[in-house]
């Protein structure tokens, strides 16, 4: 019954749910003002390196949304005299590419292409996994079992093929691109909300709201979503940087963005053909996007440790 | 006769998911524009003749006039055959023949690979556990979890950099010989090797736990032995199980590594089918993908089954069609990113095993 007790007092994102959690728990031990993200933010804070690395990300998305403004030249102008320039000459700073384009600018944009795609896939993977989460979570039935028979499907469906076939379908345009991994990446996330709908909607706050009246929608909107934020948050962490490897993935296949739109994933395997003269074609995008990885990596794991309820509950 | 009944019920269920994958393929390629004949009329421009014996074959599958379901009907019988035609691209060979070459490749990586996986990753994660909460630990388990969040194709655009670029030991790209091997297959097993290190370590940490350990320390036992004998031995029933799904990650994510360092294998075979558009090569592509990702894990149950006979007992109360217990963080490939969803398990984004396991290769 503790259990249910901290969970309760754990889960009051806002004043409602405090009051709701007191009512369960029959006495107001433990329900403090603070709210779930709020505590988790603190936790969150303590960690250098994810601050550090949220911190960075914050960076590269100022960098990327401010790209037309900082590249110092257009990523498509082409200098045929000027081609596969080293670094550092002539005012390029990393030199430039098999077209005489520079590789700087493309880089800016190419780092634009990806966060765009990479969160805009992200949300789209959210949205449909919130509907279809909650929806197989609260009315239980059939939408479950349809659910969890699709999601075995998907299991034996590598999402990349999926998402190739999605591309092959729509084209290469950013939006196609962003509903293929989008689509293909939902249904993970999709089984995470409805565990976390499942684990919540028999607790007594939740009860106590079905009790007065409410809806099926409104409570697991305004009572059951809420508290789902935590865990969705970390998956989101890690899945942003699923979706940007699926894009400089689908890139590598030559089936990204088209031309001459760049992306880490075209810059790499045209510049690997120039490899041998010239490492730095594909050295610059590998650093940038490796420490875009790395940066995600860490900031989701300090969100995991700060919302994670499991550690704790086991010590 | 309960495994052997168990076993029906889920090839059955194998063949019904390989249907299910394969209608939802042949539907959407369906939606793709332009159509087998567009494409003929392409190429017999480009070529000057396209009526030769094989352009028949081509029409009489894939025509105009050819009802959708019943080039459907065709292919999945010529599936079942393994007999499945034809492509558009290559008229002159087949699907089959096509992945009966590209296969042996992508398998002569991923074996290695998955050797290799093998023996760095249980040392590792043996001195990480023994190690807990010392510097060693702390250190490992922040690189690995550090290195499993890069795709396979950064290890091997790095590998190239420091060994073919720098010190010109080793070929850019090609497929010409064993010194060809050494890039794709360290790099691809750079990932898993994090990840599996992490599982062993937490399921040594468990094993250590156990009343057994003590026993085993109490009698006398040395610590060497009993860590070998008693706590490896144990923690060394799991991992059987992860094997397989880390195989079938490593069979099937070889994609964009193939695709970068010019390898001939399956997964480059897939690309160039996606990029022509070329119905009958990616359909069969993609359903032998799926074929051996389903076959793999039905494998691993299976196995899992007659390690742990808590399982087997769950398996004959008849979960008819419940799929068995086995670690969660090996259920979704990470090889292509996308859904890496955390839930619980020890490992951070377990691929899917359809790659799924593939957290990203």
């Amino acid at each position: 019954m503790s259990d249910g007790v901290n969970e309760l007092a754990r889960a009051g994102l806002s004043k409602d749910l405090a009051v709701g959690g007191a009512l369960g728990a029959g006495s107001g031990k433990g329900v403090r003002a603070q709210s779930e993200l709020g505590r988790g933010w603190a936790r969150f804070k303590r960690n250098k390196l994810a601050l550090g690395s949220l911190i960075f990300i914050g960076v590269l998305v100022a960098v990327a949304i401010a790209a037309p403004w900082l590249a110092p030249m257009s990523y498509t102008e082409q200098d045929l005299a000027g081609r596969l320039l080293p670094p550092l000459t002539d005012g390029h700073m990393l030199g430039t590419d098999q077209l005489g384009r520079d590789v700087f600018s493309r880089l800016l944009y190419s780092l634009r292409t990806a966060l765009m795609i990479g969160f805009s896939a992200e949300l789209v993977a959210l949205l449909v996994a919130l509907i279809i989460g909650l929806w197989a979570g609260w009315r239980g039935g059939k939408a479950e079992s349809l659910l969890m028979s699709f999601t075995d499907v998907m299991y034996a469906f590598p999402s990349y093929l999926f998402s190739v076939l999605l591309v092959v379908i729509m084209g290469r345009s950013v939006f196609a691109i962003i509903l293929a991994i989008g689509i293909a990446g939902w249904v993970t996330q999709a089984r995470l909300v409805r565990a976390q709908v499942l684990k919540m909607k028999n607790l007594e706050y939740v009860e106590a709201a079905r009790s007065i009246g409410t809806g099926g929608v409104a409570i697991t909107v305004r009572h059951i979503l809420p508290n789902a934020v935590g865990p969705l948050l970390v998956t989101t962490s890690f899945a942003i940087p699923g979706a940007i490897i699926a894009e400089s993935g689908l890139a590598l296949m030559g089936l990204g963005v088209a031309p001459p739109t760049p992306s880490w994933g075209a810059m790499i395997i045209d510049g690997y053909t120039y490899v041998l003269a010239h490492p730095h074609l594909i050295a610059a995008p590998l650093a940038l996007f490796s420490l875009t990885m790395l940066a995600f990596t860490w900031t989701g794991d300090g969100l995991r440790d700060a919302f994670d309820s499991s550690e704790e509950d086991h010590a | 006769m309960t495994v052997l009944s168990y076993l029906g019920r889920r090839l059955v269920r194998l063949v019904l998911s390989l249907i299910v994958v394969s209608i939802i393929t042949f539907g959407l390629l369906q939606l793709v524009p332009g159509s087998f004949s567009d494409l003929a009329d392409v190429g017999s421009t480009a070529l000057g003749d396209q009526t030769s014996a094989d352009g028949g074959d081509l029409v009489g599958r894939y025509g105009d006039d050819v009802p959708a379901w019943e080039q459907y009907v065709t292919f999945m019988q010529g599936l079942a055959t393994w007999d499945m035609g034809p492509t558009y691209k290559y008229p002159q060979t087949s699907v089959e023949e096509l992945i009966g070459e590209a296969f042996p490749v992508s398998l002569s990586l991923a074996v290695p690979a998955t050797l290799l996986t093998l023996v760095i990753a249980i040392p590792i994660g043996m001195l990480a556990a023994v190690k807990k909460d010392r510097l060693a630990d702390y250190g490992s388990i922040f690189t690995l979890t550090t290195i499993q969040a890069l795709p396979g194709y950064l290890f091997a655009l790095l590998l190239v950099l420091i060994f073919s670029v720098g010190l010109g030991w080793l070929p850019v790209r090609g497929w010409n010989g064993p010194e060809y091997m050494i890039i794709p297959v360290v790099a691809l097993a750079v990932q898993p090797t994090a990840q599996l290190a992490r599982y062993v370590r937490s399921s040594m940490l468990e094993a250590l736990r156990d009343e057994y350990v003590t026993a085993a320390y109490a009698k006398g036992g040395a610590k060497r032995t009993v860590l070998v004998r008693h706590v490896l031995r144990n923690s060394l029933i799991p991992l059987v199980t992860v094997v397989g799904p880390i195989f079938a990650a490593l069979a099937t994510g070889t994609v964009f590594v193939e695709v970068l360092l010019g390898i001939p294998g399956l997964g480059r075979l897939f690309t160039l089918a996606a990029r022509t558009r070329d119905m009958p090569l990616l359909m069969g592509t993609t359903l032998f993908f799926a074929a051996i990702l389903m076959v793999l894990n039905l494998i691993v149950d299976l196995t899992y089954g007659l390690l742990d006979p808590r399982i087997r007992h769950e398996q004959r109360r008849g979960g008819s069609w419940r799929r068995s217990k086995r670690p969660a963080f090996l259920r979704d490939s990470q090889v292509f990113g996308g859904d890496s969803g955390d839930d619980g398990g020890g490992g951070k984004r377990p691929p899917r095993a359809g790659a799924g396991v593939g957290v990203s290769l």
